[in-house]
């Protein structure tokens, strides 16, 4: 049982400080999110980042249940400071994300910021975005050895189990 | 016997080169192309040039394609050439594929011919040049009269994949050495199917040049370039070994095995798919086979389109 707490530890604390106190880093945080929700891409401190991209992605949780529910309503009227971004999120992303269980965001770390600070800067971005691709995924070639060998397996447990006609027949 | 006579080649044809002549290699590849590197002739390989270049190409490099041709990463060059290498992970990694299924029977076939002891004779027959997609590298072996009806256990795999194991650990670098045919023909005097891959190898080049290739004690004929260090296998075992039905008195066994580079590891789960699949037998005529199979279902799907229209 914790006896005391001592000043300058902070293990176990899941919210960041940002800003100039609560308000404002809730301020700072919902400026990010009207930011993301409008454009769709967004450069920023990593933290802000961050600490954004899970108030984002439960955002969007309540405008998949429809624009007609009071609670996703007032909450979309909180989160997006600017108000026709509303009908974007209900008609546009909800719809989009609907198949997606969740993760609708994507973080990525980027080099750090120019200025004096040399902060650790990233990119979030919604999924499905109309921008092109930041990281292209490079898969193996068909033909590394590894596949080769995988590819003579799977053709192999296919002729097993593909029914075996009696020699002879006519095709 | 066979390594003091690679020796005694390798220092003779060394010495032809008394004084140091300077060549010049061109990189044509991806990170600098057109870089001009100064090497030594007959001295200096493409292992040196990738050192030259950058660790990633010293690590990951395992054929060198020396204007158009594949050579081994530590066979000397001889002349001004320009000069690309290959890797694992390329568009088309078919050379790599092979010279490392060969790299991979010659491992085997050392394991194989220490293995016994030495009242029983072994002789190596020849690595088939069998394709990747097969599943398994192969090496024929003649054994003693006296083992006819051996079978090879489990256990007996297991040994011969730990001394494979030893091997790989030592990171044994494969010497090539571009020797005449006579030469070839004194080393190997006592083996008469390697006289005869040796007669053949002649008779296909010019000037009846065969090339040999070492690692630690043991020497033997290939058909190309291998992997330039033993180190580069990752998971290596030997699997199976089959009796081959030929016409010939003796009884041919053909031992089979499965490996991966360091480059391309497998989890374990995948790793014994492999080496379930390799144990199976594997033959030239079936890939052939299988060849003519998938082109008959290509044709036949062909077919039924037409048929639908």
């Amino acid at each position: 049982m914790r006896l005391s707490v001592a000043a300058a530890i902070s293990h176990g604390r899941l919210y960041r400080r940002l800003g100039s106190g609560p308000r404002s880093r809730v301020d700072l945080l919902r400026n990010l999110v009207t930011a993301l929700v409008r454009h769709e891409r967004l450069e920023a401190p990593w933290a802000r980042a961050d600490e954004m991209r899970g108030y984002a992605e439960r955002l969007i949780d309540y405008a998949k249940r429809g624009d007609t529910d009071e609670r996703a309503m007032r909450m979309a009227n909180f989160w997006l400071t600017e108000k026709d971004l509303i009908h974007k999120l209900f008609k546009v992303l909800a719809p989009r994300f609907q198949p997606h269980p969740g993760s609708y965001t994507r973080l990525l770390q980027i080099p750090s910021r120019d200025g004096t600070d040399r902060a650790k800067m990233a990119v979030i971005e919604l999924k499905g975005n109309p921008y092109p691709p930041l990281i292209r995924p490079r898969r193996d070639s068909e033909k590394t050895l590894l596949n080769q060998l995988l590819k003579g397996y799977r053709e192999d447990s296919r002729r097993e189990a593909a029914p075996r006609l009696p020699e002879g027949t006519p095709l | 016997m066979r390594n003091e006579l690679f020796t005694k080649e390798k220092e003779r044809q060394l010495s032809l080169y008394p004084r140091i002549e300077k060549i010049e290699v061109k990189y044509t590849g991806k990170p600098h192309p057109g870089s001009l590197l100064i090497m030594n002739k007959a001295l200096s390989t493409p292992y040196n040039c990738a050192m030259h270049l950058s660790e990633w190409h010293c690590k990951k490099s395992v054929l060198a394609l020396v204007d158009g041709e594949v050579w081994d990463m530590y066979r000397p060059l001889t002349k001004s050439c320009e000069i690309q290498f290959l890797t694992f992970k390329d568009e088309d990694p078919e050379e790599v594929n092979k010279a490392y299924w060969r790299s991979c029977a010659m491992i085997m076939a050392c394991v194989l011919k220490r293995a016994f002891k030495d009242e029983y004779s072994v002789n190596l027959v020849k690595a088939p040049e069998v394709p990747v997609i097969s599943g398994a590298f192969c090496y024929d072996v003649i054994l003693d009269n006296r083992l006819n009806d051996w079978q090879p256990t489990k256990d007996n795999f297991n040994s011969l994949t730990k001394d494979a194991s030893k091997l790989i650990y030592k990171d044994l670098p494969f010497e090539t050495l571009q020797v005449e045919a006579k030469v070839a023909r004194e080393m190997f005097q006592h083996n008469k199917y390697k006289i005869e891959m040796i007669e053949q190898k002649a008779s296909r080049n010019m000037e009846g040049i065969v090339t040999l290739h070492r690692f630690g004690d043991f020497v033997d004929v290939s058909e190309g370039p291998h992997i330039p260090r033993t180190s580069f296998c990752f998971q290596y075992e030997i699997t199976a070994a089959h009796n081959l039905q030929t016409n010939q008195p003796e009884l041919i066994r053909r031992f089979q095995g499965v490996s991966l580079p360091v480059h391309l590891r497998a989890h374990h789960t995948v790793w014994h798919k492999l080496l379930e699949r390799s144990k199976w037998l594997v033959t030239e005529e079936k890939i052939v086979e299988a060849a003519a199979e998938s082109l008959e279902e290509k044709g036949g799907t062909e077919e039924e389109k037409t048929l639908s229209i």
